[in-house]
């Protein structure tokens, strides 16, 4: 049970910066998922806390206490890795002792606290096997259990689910949050998965480029995203953009692409953007297919294709050269070729300036 | 595919051919060999199991097979621990990785019969350079390879020495395969650098360990140019091996038959010692 | 701390280096040396001479040696090259009735200890009246089992879309093996022509049983015999002998070592 605060971390590899001025504090008990492409710097702030790369400059505290110059072993955390570091020539019960072992905790503590663990995880009948003979999920499960009988301060995962269909994805997912819950130990999640994001994380954190682009909790990035990258990489399917302009028109505001016009809700943005070159975002479920609706509310486009998904549709159309998607319930209509209208309601809209910050939110 | 059927025994024909006059008649001709005795000269004599019965009670013979395990006694352990060592050493980034590489390498590129005339050299009781070391450090000289109880082993450093390289290479290929998730989950288990290696590296290195004694077993089974030059099989016999006995049966005394014996036998106890030796390492690996 | 352990590091790597290259240094110097100071411990010699290598070259045919090793080894190394491919063609890519028995023979002959064919062999050999000849330094050797059995496993790799575009095209199996298969090769050939070359030219048992004469020995054996027979008079001239045999090598090595240890370590790790 702990804090871990990252004080003005950064690090460099030779004359690449990986990861910049990165400043976080992560509560205790909190799961913190680390969310990001490859490349952005989250397995490495990952690694930082586990000891296993060096800092460049910064602390990294772990329940106050400045770990920075200390080894693994002396920081009392625990790594689940993506392709699971199972020891291969022990069986299921030394490699969840092994940590044990290693500090001298007493014969009677260690069963205990294995069959605990393995209670918990459902491996008791794996106990005596090797790792080669379980199968993906099995060995995932030995890995978790592996950090659990060590009842450390944190938990890291790096991408734990990676290596493990689609299904058992789905299932882990909802193992490893109620786990989390249950243990209530402080846990720093990495993937580049949104959807694990979202539905683990007390809070998320997107990295782009070793930078942090926004944190929050996952509802509050998906309805106030800080910028393009966040608005683009949360939410699937992804949001809809279009680049284009605002103007002033009659007192109100209207953005303008080819094709497209849409009006922006009262307020609007701030003035001295007007005439920058920006991008409207909406997304895909917040759109409706509406013969009706009013100009200056809705777009005119072409049904490129229909995806039916049977609760689900997504629509694919284009507006002039624009190419969007609207996700709709059930039986969307419209078959390819057709012409559409689509609804676009103007509370949801959300605006980006050239640089990517967010203009406009929805308020929703 | 009639025309490749035909090109296929074709191209294969002479490797056949030459399994058949090199490898088949040889291995039989030996076996048949055991029962004769032959000088070359005159004809072969049939002699039944004479020579077995001459070998089983041959106290050259078994001389040099009880060398040949001080040798392999020391030569073993020896062999591992070093190569080991330099591995594990090696395995990381280094400055100029592979000049220490080929450095360690070297001598097992060399001549057999070059570092034996070398080591010869350095072995020398009054002017061989390690005497010549010891005596600057202030310790006495040891006649190296005219004392029979460290004849031998002397030679077995020598051995170990040439050939640490070759399981260098083999131990660094096998430390590759150890995954990287593994070494990195046993530091945050919370294990040091020894704790690291006894219970992550060395089990992982068991095949290789493996291996490493089978090669260096039947290695050291077949010596003979070493003892040939350097002691030629004294003092006292101590480093009479098999094949020196074997050649010294054939060249000298013109033995023919006696010698395929030796040969015969010395296949059939390599052949046993290694079968034993996986056997035992492999229980030992069940534990 | 980490910075002690760094330098602990390399002054133990310096050292052992220092233990597996000194003593062939310490050669090369004691060959330039005269008689009197040859056991001294230092490696730059007082007074440089060129005496034994002028005593040695006198008292036993090195150069002849030299010239017989090159030839058996090359030839040796061309034959188990060019025989060995088409063999290992043959057994990967041509279907033809024993191949899996001839596969397991190969095997098989890899098991079997070199002593054990030695004596027959040299009866063989003596029998057909080839002591002294350069067949028989060369005939037992043409073909190589390890060879033969890296090679397919190569050869086992290269598409077979390849063999059956050339065969469209009317080649024979001859060119299409080196034409096609051998330029796609050249790793493993380099491989087998080093640990081939390296072996023939480091072989001493078996000339020093079907040679005697001076004039066909090879280098390693004349080498052997010489520094025995006494034939050297003092450590310097035999250690020059030994220099000859080690120079070629150890430049090549400086050349090719990573070829060098990449050929020699995989026979190893077949094994």
């Amino acid at each position: 049970m702990a804090s871990v605060s990252f004080d003005r971390i950064s690090k460099k590899f030779d004359a690449v910066t990986v990861v910049e001025e990165f400043n976080l504090e992560v509560a205790d008990g909190e799961l913190l998922v680390l969310v990001g492409g490859s490349g952005s710097g989250k397995s490495t702030i990952l690694r930082m806390v586990a000891g296993l790369e060096d800092v460049t400059s910064g602390k990294i505290r772990i329940d106050q206490r400045d770990v920075t110059p200390l080894p693994p072993r002396e920081r009392d955390v625990a790594m689940v890795f993506q392709d699971y570091g199972l020891y291969p020539h022990m069986t299921v019960r030394e490699n969840l002792s092994l940590g044990l072992r290693l500090r001298n905790v007493g014969r009677q503590e260690i069963e205990r606290r294995v069959a605990w663990a393995a209670g918990m995880l459902g491996l008791e009948k794996l106990l005596d096997r090797r790792p080669k003979q379980l199968s993906g999920g099995q060995r995932q499960r030995v890995a978790m259990g592996r950090a659990m009988v060590r009842e450390p301060l944190v938990f890291l995962f790096d991408e734990p689910l990676s290596n493990l269909d689609a299904g058992l994805r789905a299932q882990m997912r909802i193992e490893i949050g109620s786990l989390q819950r249950r243990l209530k130990t402080t846990t720093i999640y990495v993937t580049h998965d949104q959807v694990e994001a979202m539905t683990l994380g007390d809070r998320i954190v997107v990295l782009a480029d070793g930078r942090i682009q926004q944190v929050g909790r996952p509802i509050d990035l998906y309805r106030a995203p800080s910028n393009r990258f966040v608005a683009g990489f949360i939410g699937t399917p992804p949001m809809n953009f279009v680049e284009g302009r605002v103007a002033s028109d009659d007192g109100a505001q209207v953005f303008t692409a080819e094709a497209a016009r849409v009006r922006l809700p009262e307020g609007g943005i701030a003035a001295g953007v007007l005439a920058e070159p920006v991008t409207l975002g909406i997304r895909p479920e917040d759109l409706r297919v509406d013969p009706a609706a009013a100009q200056g509310e809705s777009l005119l486009g072409r049904v490129v294709l229909v995806e039916r998904l049977g609760g689900t549709s997504h629509i694919h159309f284009d507006v002039g050269p624009h190419r969007m998607m609207a996700s709709v319930a059930r039986d969307g209509m419209g078959g390819v070729g057709e012409s559409i209208t689509v609804r676009v309601p103007v509370d949801r809209v959300h605006l980006f300036g050239a640089d990517g910050r967010s203009l406009l939110q929805s308020s929703q | 595919m009639r025309a490749e059927q035909r090109s296929g025994t074709l191209l294969a024909a002479p490797y056949v051919g030459f399994l058949l006059a090199f490898a088949a008649y040889p291995i039989l001709f030996a076996v048949i060999l055991v029962f004769l005795q032959w000088d070359l000269v005159t004809a072969p004599a049939f002699t039944g199991l004479d020579n077995v019965r001459l070998l089983a009670s041959d106290s050259r013979f078994w001389r040099a097979v009880a060398n040949t395990f001080v040798f392999l006694s020391i030569h073993v352990p020896l062999q591992i621990a070093t190569a080991l060592a330099l591995a594990v050493a090696l395995n990381r980034r280094l400055v100029l990785r592979s000049f220490w590489r080929a450095a360690f390498f070297l001598p097992v590129v060399i001549s057999g019969a070059v570092v034996a005339i070398l080591w010869s050299n350095l072995y020398a009781t009054d002017v061989g350079l390690i005497n010549r070391l010891l005596v600057r450090i202030g310790l006495a000289p040891v006649p190296w390879l005219t004392d029979p109880a460290t004849a031998m082993p002397a030679i077995a450093v020598m051995v170990t020495w040439k050939n640490v390289g070759f399981y260098v290479i083999i131990y660094l290929a096998g430390l590759q395969y150890i995954p990287r998730s593994c070494q990195e989950a046993i530091e945050i288990d919370g294990a040091n650098a020894w704790q690291r290696f006894r219970y992550l590296t060395l089990p992982s290195l068991l095949p290789q360990t493996i291996l490493v004694v089978t090669l260096s077993t039947i290695n050291g089974f077949q010596l003979f140019i070493e003892p040939y030059v350097m002691t030629g099989g004294g003092p006292l016999r101590r480093t009479y091996s098999v094949v020196l006995y074997l050649y010294t049966n054939a060249f000298s005394y013109q033995k023919m038959g006696y010698a395929a014996t030796i040969g015969v036998a010395l296949a059939l106890i390599i052949g046993g010692v290694v079968f034993a030796q996986r056997r035992l390492i492999g229980r030992a690996e069940a534990l | 701390m980490k910075f002690f352990g760094r330098f602990a590091l390399y002054a133990g790597l310096a050292l052992a280096a220092l233990t597996f290259i000194y003593p062939f240094l310490w050669m090369a110097s004691a060959t330039l040396k005269p008689p009197s100071e040859v056991g001294a411990l230092s490696l730059i010699p007082h007074q440089i001479t060129l005496d034994n290598y002028r005593l040695m070259w006198a008292r036993a045919p090195f150069g002849r040696a030299l010239l017989n090793s090159t030839f058996v080894a090359t030839t040796i190394t061309v034959a188990v090259l060019v025989f060995g491919s088409m063999t290992a063609y043959a057994m990967a890519r041509l279907h033809f009735r024993g191949r899996a028995a001839l596969n397991a023979a190969t095997i098989a002959v890899l098991l079997v200890p070199g002593q054990l064919t030695l004596i027959p062999l040299y009866t063989l050999i003596v029998q057909l009246g080839w002591i002294d000849t350069y067949t028989a330094l060369i005939l037992p050797y043409l073909f190589n089992a390890t060879a033969i059995l890296m090679l397919r496993q190569f050869f086992l790799q290269i598409p077979q879309s390849l063999i059956d575009a050339a065969r469209m095209d009317g080649m024979g199996e001859l060119r299409i093996l080196f034409t096609i298969f051998w330029p796609l090769s050249k790793p493993v050939l380099s491989i087998v022509a080093i640990f081939t070359f390296m072996g023939s030219w480091n072989e001493v048992l078996w000339p020093l049983l079907v040679v005697r004469d001076q004039q066909i020995m090879t280098l390693p054996q004349l080498l052997t015999v010489f520094a025995l027979g006494g034939g050297a008079g003092s450590v310097g001239v035999s250690l020059a002998a030994s220099m000859v045999l080690v120079i070629p090598v150890v430049v090549a090595y400086a050349f090719l070592q990573r070829n060098f240890i990449e050929s020699m370590a995989g026979t190893g790790i077949k094994g």
